[in-house]
């Protein structure tokens, strides 16, 4: 079923639009899955879990990786799913892992001063 | 999933395959949600009955609990199941197992008084995690949705006590709005607190206890004392709710940013109706918060909610905004039949709604098996 084309371009608005320069290509194992978990997106806010302050640490190597993570909220039931987009991030950024843990934290807990100014520009701060 | 917990075993993440440790308990939940659905069907056929559209069946038997089984039964579980993915502990699943058990029982024909049981047992379990919850994060939301637990569990206790189900209702309507109002306040703060936020939600969440208690305990389940607080929470949700910034954004985030702002409408107008003392207020202020603001939000996170409960993905379609349009357009219908007391237009726009459910129910399993045969064939840029 075909939809109107203005409704389709409507509805597939880009979501940013602010014109940032490139990111440097990461080099470390730590940046490239910095890098890949900003893939992973809050899919209600459209902004990722970098930059929303929400992975907590990162320790990588070639073959082993530790990543914690938290949401804003332990009431969100979607840990499970965030927890496993980060870890399918991951393995598509680095393929030669053979330990990889993503764990879900909450402590400390989540406040928005942890987000980045590029969440924050993006939210309206 | 416990809080603190490790969401990835090394043990299990270093085998070759990507196995979801979590997928057995996955599953379990798909019954609790057949059960939710059943309690769907049943309840729009029994709706679909009371407005004089014959079904085949036994859908007569289900007129007197069209409203326990839409609202218990269906939004009673699938709350249910959320609130218990976000706790984590196995006991709180008992809450939606309760719930839906207690619609099969109404659906089948079974004794009412067991089913109301089952339905407050469900509303002890759902306080008790939002207690545990906010004793162990305290925070406002966090006591928001134990709030919301709170009433889940006062108005099945007061049909269980053998009050008129009228009783029961703002106590349902409580649950429902508090609990997703206690959702957006904690995603609120994503956005730069204007000054007065926190001030306006208490206010605002006040008024509505206040106007449920007042409903239910003095005014025979009258919907009056409610329309207040509902106005008032839904002039808070449209003015500080993040929706009003996603909107601008695209796909999924939009969609989801739209159903939201169209919900929060509603349930102003549910405000203004619930006020109201014309014919049939009181079915148009139940369906304008029920349909237009409840199931708006199932159909806006169906597709971020079932990819956590059931481990599927339900990838975004622009065409998800068909099965919005068409329940917004038909609620519109059914209220404008019910202030103008046209039973015939009551009908078409009951259908609509129905119509709506169908068409939201068929476009997210076939996302959902669209999502699953893209999953299977991989990534465009995989090997």
């Amino acid at each position: 079923m075909a939809m109107p084309e203005f409704l389709n371009r409507w509805t597939r608005k880009a979501a940013d639009a602010n014109g940032r320069p490139p990111r440097p290509a990461p080099e470390t194992p730590g940046e490239i899955v910095r890098e890949a978990l900003r893939t992973v997106l809050d899919p209600e806010v459209g902004v990722n879990i970098v930059d929303l302050g929400l992975v907590y640490a990162v320790e990588a190597t070639e073959e082993r990786v530790r990543t914690d993570i938290t949401l804003t909220t332990p009431t969100c039931p979607l840990g499970e799913t965030v927890a496993e987009d980060a870890r399918a991030a991951i393995r598509q950024a680095l393929p030669g892992v053979r330990d990889l843990s993503v764990r879900l934290v909450w402590e400390p807990a989540w406040t928005p001063a942890m987000m980045s100014d590029d969440a924050r520009r993006q939210l309206g701060w | 999933m416990h809080a603190g917990s490790s969401a990835g075993d090394p043990a299990a993440a270093s085998a070759p395959a990507p196995v979801t440790r979590s997928l057995p308990v996955r599953l379990g939940r798909a019954p609790l949600l057949a059960l939710a659905a059943l309690s769907m069907l049943a309840g729009v056929a029994g709706g679909l009955a009371r407005l004089g559209v014959a079904l085949p069946g036994p859908a007569a038997d289900l007129t007197l609990h069209h409203g326990p089984l839409m609202v218990a039964g269906l939004f009673g579980t699938v709350i249910g199941l959320e609130r218990a993915v976000a706790a984590g502990a196995r006991w709180t699943f008992l809450g939606p197992l309760a719930s839906g058990l207690a619609g099969l029982l109404l659906v089948a024909g079974g004794p009412v008084g067991v089913a109301a049981g089952l339905f407050a047992l469900a509303g002890l379990v759902m306080l008790a995690g939002g207690l545990v919850m906010a004793v162990r994060h305290p925070a406002l939301h966090t006591a928001v949705l134990a709030g919301g637990g709170a009433c889940w569990l006062a108005g099945n206790l007061v049909w269980l006590a053998g009050r008129p189900l009228a009783e029961a209702v703002p106590w349902w309507i409580g649950f429902l709005v508090l609990v997703i109002a206690g959702e957006r306040l904690e995603l609120s703060r994503l956005l730069k607190p204007p000054p007065g936020r926190t001030a306006l939600f208490l206010a605002a969440a006040a008024l509505l206890a206040g106007g449920i208690v007042l409903s239910s305990l003095d005014r025979a389940g009258e919907l009056a004392p409610v329309g207040p607080g509902l106005l008032a929470l839904a002039a808070w949700l449209l003015r500080y709710d993040i929706a009003r910034r996603t909107v601008r954004q695209g796909g999924l985030v939009r969609y989801v940013a739209v159903c939201l702002l169209g919900g929060y409408g509603w349930l102003a107008a549910g405000g203004l109706l619930a006020l109201s003392d014309a014919a049939f207020a009181r079915d148009a202020a139940l369906h304008a918060v029920f349909l237009g603001f409840v199931l708006t939000m199932v159909f806006a996170h169906a597709p971020i909610i079932l990819p956590a409960l059931l481990k599927v993905t339900v990838p975004y379609r622009p065409l998800f905004y068909l099965h919005v349009a068409i329940l917004h357009g038909s609620l519109a219908l059914r209220l404008l039949a019910d202030l103008t007391d046209r039973v015939e237009l009551r009908a078409c726009g009951g259908l609509g709604n129905a119509l709506a459910i169908l068409v939201f129910a068929a476009m997210t399993v076939a996302s959902a098996v669209r999502g699953r045969t893209a999953g299977r064939r991989g990534p465009p840029s995989a090997p």
